[in-house]
């Protein structure tokens, strides 16, 4: 499978991370490939979550952290003193492995951003934002006669869908996913995977997994990490067919350690 | 059986067992062939029972593997070298079986043969079935040691199994017109060269399955073929 013909959008290069004396990334260097779904594969602790962290700055938040190196979205340093971390935000989402809703009602947790980012000058609009990202989200149909109840109130896929529909409600370019599915049952899962394939249409997605079968099922491009270094990148059909490396061999056929 | 072992035993146990029973299949497979073609050129009809019982032996480790198979699918998901391992051993058992089928096919065809088979017509088949018997023990070697050079060679091989098939097809033809009284042994002896023939033909397919286990990649370009068979 060709993997040059796709336009980068991230660029990860030389990218070192330290918590405090601890090295955590070595020399990261990565290419993310504009509306497809790179998945990222490796053992606990192997730096694949501090990665996807580095590319919408949610180290910045964490004092003891520090970041070397360089991340590019579109040919722009996003390290840079001048960057505004909130706009950067904004184009870049971030889901989580547990579905976090603010406990507020399903319609103010896809309203929260665009207030924030001032992206609606009245309640039709608000209303139609929030109306547009539980669709994208496919939450809308399940939803619509309960906005003003908790999000909490819905069940598990659901609240993850609800998180990935606040993502969307702000129109970013990258969703990041750190394991969105680990707490979600089959279903459940199936309709994020579902979704995901859905959404790469018009986002760049980085999803880290620990399932090698989630990975197959939604990823063009797979890395695996180990040790904070990046073993081996290609396509996600190489990777799991047939890897250049044996430590990736290892892993994904379950003989490490 | 990639160096390291899994981290879950019983996988590596399932992993193992698989193997030992390809292992084992393939070694009666050769017997069977083995035993057709001697039942063939010593035209020895006391034989052709016990070959044709065997047969039930390899079709039922082609059912155990094939169980196996689909156990180790659901149970473990195998990715990499084990989904090649799981894919290959399944096509190679299902060619394994089809030769033990021929090689049955063959030993049957010993029973109508008349005692005295004339010595013009065994040359060329004997050397075909030596030639076919050393193919398929190349091809369970060449499984044992994951040899991918062995695997092109043997693939690279059939080629002389179609030239000697002819050359046997030939002779017989030009026995049966010195006589047509001669056409019903003429018949099944065309019937035991084509079978051993297509047992040719499926050890070239395990070669390429063999191929595809080591290297991740299907052997390339056509098979060189001798020239066409005329039956």
């Amino acid at each position: 499978m060709e993997l040059n013909n796709s336009k980068i959008k991230i660029k990860a290069k030389n990218l070192n991370v330290y918590y405090g004396k601890k090295q955590a990334l070595f020399d990261i260097n990565l290419d993310i490939n504009q509306k497809e779904v790179t998945a990222l594969i490796g053992p606990s602790g192997c730096g694949k979550s501090t990665f996807i962290r580095c590319i919408n700055r949610m180290n910045d938040v964490i004092d003891i952290c520090k970041v070397e190196g360089s991340v590019e979205i579109d040919g722009a340093e996003i390290n840079e003193k001048n960057v505004d971390v909130v706009t950067l935000r904004e184009k870049v989402g971030m889901v989580f492995q547990k579905p976090n809703p603010f406990p507020k009602s399903i319609y103010d947790n896809i309203a929260y951003g665009p207030i924030i980012h001032g992206a609606a000058e009245n309640k039709d609009q608000m209303d139609n934002i929030v109306e547009t990202s539980l669709k994208k989200a496919a939450l809308w149909d399940e939803v619509k006669d309960r906005l003003n109840e908790p999000g909490t109130s819905l069940s598990g896929g659901q609240q993850q869908r609800l998180c990935i529909a606040r993502a969307l409600s702000v129109n970013p370019e990258v969703i990041l996913m750190d394991e969105p599915c680990s707490a979600l049952d089959p279903i459940a899962t199936a309709k994020i995977e579902e979704l995901i394939d859905d959404l790469k249409k018009s986002y760049t997605i980085v999803i880290v997994t620990h399932s090698m079968a989630q990975a197959v099922r939604v990823s063009q491009k797979t890395g695996f990490f180990h040790l904070g270094k990046i073993i081996e990148v290609d396509s996600t059909d190489k990777i799991f067919k047939n890897p250049a490396n044996k430590m990736t061999q290892d892993y994904i056929t379950g003989r490490f350690g | 059986m990639s160096g390291t072992g899994h981290t879950v035993k019983s996988y590596e146990e399932e992993m193992q067992s698989l193997n030992d029973n390809l292992v084992m299949m393939g070694s009666l497979t050769e017997n069977q062939m083995a035993d057709a073609m001697a039942a063939v050129i010593k035209v020895d009809k006391e034989s052709v029972d016990k070959i044709v019982k065997n047969d039930g032996k390899i079709n039922e480790l082609r059912s155990t593997i094939d169980n196996q198979i689909t156990t180790v699918l659901v149970k473990r998901a195998p990715m990499a070298v084990d989904l090649r391992i799981t894919i290959s051993t399944m096509k190679i058992s299902h060619d394994l079986e089809r030769i033990g089928d021929l090689a049955k096919s063959v030993a049957k065809k010993v029973k109508p043969l008349p005692v005295d088979l004339p010595n013009e017509l065994i040359g060329s088949l004997r050397r075909l079935g030596d030639l076919v018997q050393k193919q398929l023990k190349d091809a369970l070697d060449a499984y044992l040691n994951r040899s991918k050079d062995k695997a092109i060679e043997i693939w690279k091989k059939d080629e002389q199994v179609d030239d000697l098939t002819n050359l046997a097809m030939n002779e017989v033809a030009t026995y049966l017109q010195k006589d047509k009284k001669n056409l019903e042994m003429a018949t099944h002896l065309l019937f035991v060269t084509k079978n051993i023939e297509r047992a040719g033909d499926h050890i070239t397919n395990i070669a390429e399955s063999l191929y595809y286990l080591i290297e991740g990649e299907y052997l390339e370009g056509a098979r060189p073929k001798g020239k066409p068979v005329e039956s």
